[in-house]
């Protein structure tokens, strides 16, 4: 009983959220979606969801504070390298034939892998005709990833996957370090986009040759995954291309149909022709 | 073995209430003339034999009944008719008359009925054999039948459809419900010819009816004659009216998986039970894999699931780990922080003292620029008063010389002296009227300048508006009644008639405004309302039923020397100041001018002034927006194409109202309406869609609008030849590949085939040539082989490409250079061209420049194909001609490939509806937006084709800008005079360098560009992020992907006039 109110409570959380802020979270993954809202509810010590609730409606200024615990922001630069030694090896020569290029990093969060992908394209010498787009929902993440600042600890990581994923240099060309923070190269992002939009309400703004989506439709449910899918495959050119995380699959969606898989075992996929 | 028998194991319990079926599937239907004659044989054998002496062996002969009993292929009627000859020989021996020997006639009796029971055991035996045969063979049949359509890995559902469609179908049975194990009851999922929304069970649980039963027991039975309140209870068939029904379940390894239900109105046969008990197997173990197979697939998203849930768990806690590292650090930043902040305090006072130092220059600086704008400012108000000035004295000058010709002039024309000739008389009245044009147009130069200089007085003074008006009326009444004209002035009620302002410039406007009502109109009437509201503004309209202003034109006439059409001035005379010094003592009496009008129906002038002149609201009056009247009065009025209409009038309907884009559509040109309508039958008969043109200008007008699939041409038309319809059709790049076909009364067949028309016929023709030629016209729409024109100028990649591309139907051409493209698309017709950039004797942005500006080659799609980078501007330039570029490398023969496969499938034809509807529509140019310029600032390059393409069809020139600087650039580049001032602006939001919120901060900074509209387009489906645009200065937003409907009709709504 005690677990059922708990359920009903956090639903009418996310229907409040929704109607005050068209932030729409009914269609995550409800499993994780609680256990991040109950850490929040400590966080502003409420005893309930619904005193949560009644925080949330009754003070504008709430959101941004909330959001950071709804959405999920981790991330390092070339995260899992061999997902970018994929792109690097095997999309790359495909990319290539393009005269300009498009590259959106749905959920880009505090920007790690665009800028991943920037370095990436620099290498290849495709940097100058592509243009990133990076776009979340948390303005905040938005506005770390336009910075381009991160902690110095997490360089030697970000470094080490780097050149696992091939790359031809060190990633010390890339960042300035000082105070203990390193701050990427201001070049870095003069070709990249960082917007709000939503997967779960917004529409295409652009047609693109490759859709990065790592580690964002875990947090969905299986219907949000097919329209976040289905976004990107109205985004893609035709023989476009998408990643996603480690963990995440086509096969049993919707638009399984529509892509076929192009690097197996990195989950590249390209999208058919005709 | 029983006919009856089935399944040994429910030997016992086959129906139920018990009955025992006689009849098996096999056995012939009763056929009664085969009975008759049967009978009729037998007895008239018998009443033969009663009749001959004993001795006759005639009873030999009812072997020939016996025989026909085998045709009845029941096995007991052999041994019956056996024994009613028997009694019928033993009949016929006691009453046939005594011949020979009755112990000799009895063993020979005895003998034949042993020989007949012979025969008819040895029959029964056969026809035994025979049904067995038939009933294994059926039998085996359908156990085939269902293997086929269970094989393959099916879901549950067309699984059990199918099963079941199959055993109704094979058993002839009415009806059927599948029900396959799910958990412990077991549910239906598939029916066949079910009553629908029947309360029918969704789920059976074992023993629960007839199903629950055959799965309990595991067995399959009949059940025959159902009583109907039975039947209401235990069948999950509900209505209808079977009688009987059959159950069955589906079992693998001797485990129910399934069970199916079937009803029928005829008898069920035995050997239906036995073929359900032999498939059950087979059934069951194909549920149960498909059981299986489903189950599989939960499990694997149940995996999936829990995959993603550990990853997004793991996700999670790399967040707690990190913001408790994060923390940790932030502690020993802050105690860092602390000390530093003492070393920037100190830092920072001296910062502030440079400050200082710093605002003390600026300020100087301000000042300088200050007294520096305050000198261009008296700079010049004295050059325009200068003006002004010169002006007076200029009209000045010009008055006095002016009066005294006017004055001599008057004199001769009086002809006091009577010594002039009429001729002469008549010169001397021109020179005064001239002459008194000329003064008119000084005296208005000298007001508009006046007023421009700020020099015009005002004298207010309490105005009786009655007295006003009855001036008014004394003055315009004799000219409208000169012009047959009805002049009224009213006063609406609850309009005021008093008025504080200045008389004499009120009379002055309205006196202009009434004499251009009345010179403007020709009959109908000319009216001066007047009304207003207690403390509202006064408002004197001025209505005419005149010859009216275009729209387009409403502002442009009130600019100076600006009249209603280019030549109303020569017909009405006048200076064409008028409506401009109107407008400006409007002003400067704190009001305006409205003008209403349609062209045609009159217009109407409203002079709108306060109730009481207050110099405030004078000053405040708006000020003409000058920008916007420049466009107009730059726009040469002749320039204006009248907007292309339909072509009507045809006396044959068609099917232009009702055409679709999937099918042919034939165009028949033709002036005899009789014959055209013959032509238009049959092209519906081989389901053309049909138009026909009764002209040769209506015909090639259709042929550019609809560009038909094929056209029938007439020779001897009304207006022209059809020679010359053929000739231009063959010209038009749009039109040249359509094949003509010629039907004429006259013989121009040489001519017309050297055209290039496809065939011709000649009148009287008879229907089957007709049919031919739509058949010949078919055949070459449907043969036609696809060319790919390849221009390369290297020869082995040229020929590599050819290779590449090659195939059935798909011929390739190979172009070395410019000049030879040029002329392959003169001479033959190309679905796509490849080009590659490089080129000998032209540069491939040249080719396609030539290209689109020469109209007699075709322009097929291009594909760019080059091994060069592209710059954007250089890209931006491609992209008007092409929507491909490819730069050559490892991957891009299977870009080309796939690209050019694309342009060889997608004719006009097979365009999704909707887009041939736009194509359709786009046809018709806007008026509205015809010549304006609309600054498209969007950054992806299929919207920008989509905007163009949506928006260049309605005569609107599109110039695009990839960012908000390049728009903010471009704006600049208009205002300087650099390039045509924009109208419209359609704002992205999400761009690269300069987002559309910031240039649309941009823009509204500047107060030239406060009233330019903007549209924003955004994805973003947010209430918040469209009040955002608005706030960030667009006037209004439309969401993408955009509906191109709304997108027009709000650029329409903002378009200024």
């Amino acid at each position: 009983m005690q677990l059922k109110t708990e359920d009903i409570e956090l639903r009418l959380l996310l229907e409040a959220i929704e109607k005050r802020y068209h932030y729409d979270f009914k269609e995550y993954s409800r499993a994780s979606l609680k256990r991040r809202l109950t850490r929040a509810r400590e966080h502003f010590q409420c005893r309930s969801f619904s005193l949560l609730q009644d925080l949330v409606l009754h003070n504008a200024d709430m959101l941004p504070r909330l959001l950071p615990f709804l959405t999920v922001q981790v991330s390092e630069m070339f995260r899992d390298p061999a997902y970018f030694r994929g792109l690097r090896e095997r999309v790359v020569p495909h990319l290539r034939t393009y005269p300009s290029l498009k590259v959106w990093v749905a959920g880009c969060g505090s920007g790690e892998e665009l800028y991943s992908l920037v370095i990436l394209f620099r290498e290849e010498g495709l940097e100058q005709r592509t243009l990133f787009y990076g776009t979340d929902i948390n303005p905040a993440a938005l506005k770390e990833a336009r910075a381009g600042v991160y902690s110095l600890e997490r360089i030697p990581q970000f470094t080490e996957n780097h050149r696992a994923s091939g790359g031809p240099c060190s990633l010390s060309h890339y960042y300035t370090a000082a105070y203990g923070r390193a701050v990427l190269d201001k070049s870095l992002r003069a070709r990249a986009v960082f917007a709000d939009h939503s997967l779960v309400s917004d529409a295409v703004f652009a047609e693109v040759q490759l859709v990065s989506c790592r580690n964002v439709l875990i947090y969905f449910n299986r219907e949000l995954q097919d329209r976040a899918l289905g976004l990107f495959k109205d985004a893609l050119v035709r023989r476009g291309f998408l990643g996603l995380g480690a963990r995440e699959s086509l096969r049993l969606s919707r638009h399984a149909g529509e892509f076929e898989e192009f690097v197996p075992g990195e989950r590249i996929y390209q999208r058919k022709g005709g | 073995m029983s006919a009856e028998s089935s399944h040994p194991a429910n030997a016992g319990v086959r129906a139920w209430p018990p009955a025992v079926c006689c009849m098996t599937r096999f056995e012939q239907r009763p056929t009664p003339i085969l009975f008759g004659s049967i009978a009729i044989l037998a007895i008239a054998l018998f009443i033969v034999d009663s009749l001959t002496t004993l001795g006759v062996t005639d009873w030999i002969l009812y072997l020939i009944p016996m025989v026909l009993a085998l045709f009845l292929w029941r096995p007991q009627t052999p041994l019956i008719m056996a024994g009613v000859i028997t009694v019928l020989m033993t009949a016929g021996f006691l009453l046939s008359p005594p011949g020979i020997n009755p112990e000799v006639a009895k063993i020979n009796r005895i003998l034949g009925a042993v020989m007949i029971w012979g025969v008819a055991g040895i029959a029964t035996q056969f026809i035994r054999v025979k049904l067995r045969l038939s009933r294994q063979e059926w039998l085996h049949r359908g156990q085939t039948g269902l293997g086929e359509r269970i094989r393959g890995d099916q879901n549950l559902g067309s699984l059990g459809e199918n099963v079941l469609r199959f055993l109704a179908e094979y058993l002839d049975a009415q009806s059927g419900a599948l029900f396959v194990k799910d958990h412990d009851d077991f549910v239906r999922v598939a029916g066949y010819a079910l009553p629908a929304g029947s309360g029918l069970p969704q789920r059976v649980a074992p023993g629960e009816g007839l199903v629950g039963e055959a799965i309990r027991s595991n067995r399959a039975f009949f059940i025959k004659d159902l009583p109907k309140e039975y039947f209401s209870i235990a069948s999950s068939l509900g209505r209808g009216q079977p009688r009987h029904v059959l159950v069955a379940p589906a079992t693998a390894d001797r485990e129910a998986t399934g069970a199916l239900e079937l009803s029928f109105v005829h008898p069920v046969y035995d050997s239906d039970l036995e073929l359900l008990n032999r498939v059950a197997e087979s059934i069951g173990i194909a549920l149960r894999s498909a059981l299986d197979r489903r189950r599989m697939r939960e499990l694997l998203e149940e995996t999936q699931r829990q995959a993603e849930e550990l990853q997004a768990q793991s996700e999670e806690l790399r967040v707690s780990n990190e913001e408790l590292a994060e923390q940790s650090r932030a502690l020993q930043e802050s105690q860092a922080r602390l000390e530093l902040q003492q070393v920037e305090l100190e830092q920072s006072n001296q910062q502030l003292e440079k400050h200082s130092g710093l605002l003390e220059t600026q300020k100087e600086e301000l000042s300088r620029a200050k007294s520096g704008l305050e000198n261009q400012a008296r700079e010049l108000a004295r050059a325009s008063r200068y003006k002004s000035e010169f002006l007076a004295n200029m009209s000045h000058e010009l008055r006095t010389p002016l009066n005294s010709s006017l004055i001599l002039a008057k004199l001769l024309a009086d002809n006091r002296e009577g010594n002039l000739t009429p001729e002469q008389i008549k010169y001397a009245q021109t020179i005064e009227s001239a002459g008194n044009d000329l003064l008119t147009l000084i005296t208005d130069i000298l007001d508009l300048s006046k007023i421009e200089a700020g020099r015009m007085e005002v004298k207010i003074k309490p105005v009786d508006l009655r007295r006003e008006m009855e001036d008014l009326r004394r003055i315009f009444q004799p000219l409208a009644a000169d012009k047959n004209l009805q002049f009224q002035i009213d006063f609406a009620p609850g309009a005021p008639t008093r008025l504080e302002t200045d008389p004499q410039k009120l009379q002055q406007v309205l006196k202009n405004l009434l004499a251009n009502a009345i010179k403007f109109t020709q009959h109908g009437e000319v009216a001066l309302l007047i009304s207003g509201a207690a403390d509202g503004p006064v408002a004197f309209a001025v209505h005419d039923t005149g010859i009216g202003i275009p729209a387009d034109q409403h502002r442009s006439i009130f600019e100076p020397f600006q009249q209603g059409e280019g030549g109303a001035s020569r017909k009405h005379g006048g200076t064409g100041l008028g409506l401009s010094i109107s407008r400006e003592l409007a002003r400067l009496l704190g009001g305006r001018i409205e003008l209403e009008s349609k062209v045609g129906l009159g217009s109407t002038f409203t002079v709108l002034l306060p109730a009481v002149y207050s110099a405030l609201a004078a000053a405040r009056a708006p000020e003409p927006p000058k920008d916007e009247a420049r466009i107009e009065a730059a726009r040469p009025a002749a320039a204006r194409p009248p907007p292309a209409e339909l072509v009507r009038a045809t006396a044959v309907e068609d099917d232009r109202e009702i055409l679709t884009g999937s099918r042919r559509t034939a165009l028949v040109i033709e002036d005899d309406a009789a014959f055209a309508g013959i032509l238009s039958d049959i092209a519906h008969e081989l389901s053309f869609q049909c138009l026909i043109a009764g002209s040769a200008e209506d015909g090639l007008l259709l042929a550019r609008q609809y560009t038909p699939s094929a056209v029938l041409l007439d020779i001897g038309l009304p207006d022209n030849s059809g020679l010359s319809v053929l000739d231009r059709l063959k010209r038009d790049p749009h039109t040249r590949h359509i094949p003509v076909h010629v039907i004429s009364a006259s013989d121009h067949a040489e001519t017309a085939l050297g055209m290039g028309a496809a065939g011709y016929l000649l009148k009287p023709v008879r229907r089957e040539q007709i049919v031919q030629a739509f058949k010949q016209l078919e055949t070459r729409l449907e043969q036609r082989v696809r060319r790919v024109l390849v221009v390369e100028d290297d020869p082995v990649q040229l020929e590599s490409m050819r290779r590449l591309i090659g195939s059935d139907g798909v011929e390739a051409i190979g172009a070395r250079d410019a000049a030879e493209c040029l002329r392959v698309l003169r001479e033959t017709t190309v679905d796509c061209m490849i080009l590659d950039l490089n080129l000998p004797d032209s540069s491939g942005f040249e080719l396609l420049e030539t290209l689109a500006r020469d109209e007699r080659h075709p322009f097929p799609p291009v594909i760019i194909y080059t091994g060069r980078e592209l710059t954007p501007e250089e890209e931006q330039r491609l992209r008007r001609y092409s929507k491909s570029i490819i730069i050559k490398g490892a991957k891009s023969p299977e870009r080309l490939l796939d690209e050019v496969t694309l342009f060889l499938h997608q004719v006009v034809s097979e365009l999704p509806a909707e887009q041939q509807k736009l194509i359709e529509r786009a046809r018709h140019r806007d008026a509205s937006l015809e010549h304006k310029r609309i600054l498209v600032v969007e950054d992806d390059v299929r919207n920008v084709f989509a905007l163009t393409s949506v928006l260049e069809p309605t005569g609107a020139n599109v110039q695009v800008a990839r960012n908000g600087r390049e728009a903010l650039a471009a704006l600049e580049r208009a205002q300087a005079g650099g390039a045509p001032p924009v109208d419209l602006v359609l704002m992205d939001i999400m761009m690269p360098e300069m987002d559309g919120l910031a240039a649309m901060r941009e823009i509204r900074r500047r107060p030239s560009w406060k009233k330019l509209p903007i549209i924003a387009l955004t994805a973003k489906a947010m209430k918040s992020d469209q009040e955002q645009c608005l706030a960030a200065g667009a006037n209004d937003y439309i969401a993408k992907p955009l509906d191109v409907e709304k997108l027009l009709s709000l650029v329409r709504v903002w378009m200024p006039r």
